[in-house]
């Protein structure tokens, strides 16, 4: 049976300045997918960008790839993560007048 | 040869076959295994602690002390400089990390309940680090160390671990056994104690009821420090100089819930007598909660660096 471990990276913490998740470890993992629940976002033409990003030791960090995958409103936004390294995190750039986002941010990783 | 002529053949067969089993041999477990893991297979059931939260799952009512303790993960110990280090058993071990936040705890638990009342015990394989820093901001002093090409100021960047339990029974008599090493002070001087809250954890529904109100990074074991008591003598654990160093250490801890009091506490080749050390319970009962025994772990920083618990192997063991 493969291993399968779901982590809550941020459980409904309001973000209005740019940020980076914890580090998290997945060396275990073949395969891993953000769910990113937004629960409520304010401000004028509020955005929050994601961007996946990975470790080799969980001190220094590059983007995975060159998607962007942008929040704007309340929703469930979900993407793939493939061929990564040890550590896994996301990148938030917020944008907007006054802009705030509350997010609960799911880590799932599958071996 | 019969049982008769050999008394204690049952004995000398269960020695045998737990010092031939390379997994179980390097535990003293008692009568019953209750759980055994390794973490080269799953987390096993050790999981993120979380505060109680309302009706609606609405997750702002989780007290700010307790909503953030955060996912452990599985970790084969790789740093920057020397890559995979691994674990003790296989590759993986359980990692529980802090934010880089003073005062953040990061714990893993364990829910179980209690099929009789008597010894309990938890051995561990387990090693403690802050994280590396190397972005030049550190410089060769912490707390009170300074590099000399043996001590590292990493090792005053640790702020504390713990084991514990929840345990509740008997009319919903709730209680924690408590054991903690105090690696620094919360002014990051290297105290290396061993030390027990004379008081129990605050808990949601004390804070529902007004009693309490905690803020985010508070120890939420016992938050006011005067209300930790020290217990044996200091004890120097292998840190081992900087930050990417592992070196396992034994810990073996024995609980009573006969007597609702811890009975010893190993930790490599020093034994502490905590049998007479007060668990003070809860005065009001507790419901939902018959015959819980949960176990957990924690770490705790005293800086603004990450800090680590590692757990290679857990083993929770009997006497019921």
């Amino acid at each position: 049976m493969r291993q399968v471990q779901t982590a809550v990276l941020e459980r409904d913490t309001t973000f209005d300045a740019d940020f980076a998740t914890e580090p998290y470890e997945v060396a275990w993992a073949g395969e891993a997918r953000w769910f990113v629940h937004t629960l409520s976002a304010s401000g004028e033409d509020v955005a929050v960008r994601l961007v996946t990003q990975i470790s080799p030791d969980g001190l220094t960090w590059c983007d995975l790839d060159g998607h962007e995958h942008v929040v704007t409103g309340p929703g469930l936004v979900t993407w793939p993560v493939e061929r990564f390294g040890q550590w896994l995190r996301l990148r938030g750039t917020v944008t907007g007048g006054n802009p705030s986002a509350k997010l609960r941010i799911y880590l799932t990783a599958k071996s | 040869m019969t049982m008769t002529e050999r008394p204690d053949l049952a004995a000398e067969l269960r020695a045998a076959i737990l010092s031939a089993d390379p997994r179980l041999s390097k535990f003293s477990p008692l009568r019953r295994i209750l759980t055994y893991d390794d973490f080269n297979s799953g987390a096993h059931g050790w999981t993120e602690l979380l505060g109680n939260y309302n009706g609606n799952g609405d997750l702002s009512t989780v007290d700010d002390h307790m909503r953030d303790f955060r996912p452990p993960q599985l970790s084969n110990c790789s740093f920057f400089d020397i890559g995979s280090h691994g674990a003790m058993t296989g590759s993986y071990a359980l990692k529980l990390a802090t934010r880089p936040y003073e005062g953040h705890t990061a714990t893993a638990i364990r829910r179980l309940t209690m099929s009789g009342r008597g010894l309990l015990q938890i051995e561990a394989y387990f090693t403690f680090k802050a994280e590396a820093t190397v972005d030049g901001s550190a410089g060769d002093q912490f707390g009170d160390v300074t590099w000399d090409g043996n001590l590292h100021p990493s090792e005053a960047q640790f702020g504390c671990f713990t084991v514990a339990t929840d345990l509740c029974g008997d009319g919903g008599l709730r209680y924690h056994t408590v054991a903690r090493y105090l690696n620094t002070t919360l002014d990051n001087t290297l105290s290396r104690q061993w030390v027990y809250p004379t008081v129990p954890e605050p808990t949601p529904r004390e804070h529902l009821e007004g009693k309490v109100k905690l803020a985010y990074g508070a120890d939420f074991t016992a938050p006011n420090p005067e209300d930790w008591q020290p217990f044996g003598e200091p004890q120097e654990l292998c840190y081992n100089e900087v930050p990417t160093k592992v070196n396992w250490h034994y810990l073996r801890w024995v609980i009573d819930t006969g007597a609702r009091r811890s009975v010893e506490l190993q930790v490599n080749d020093r034994v502490m007598d905590m049998s007479s050390i007060p668990v003070p319970p809860y005065e009001e009962r507790y419901d939902s909660l018959e015959n819980l025994l949960n176990f957990y772990f924690s770490v705790r920083t005293h800086s603004s660096v990450r800090n680590f618990l590692f757990l290679d192997s857990v083993l929770i063991s009997t006497e019921w």
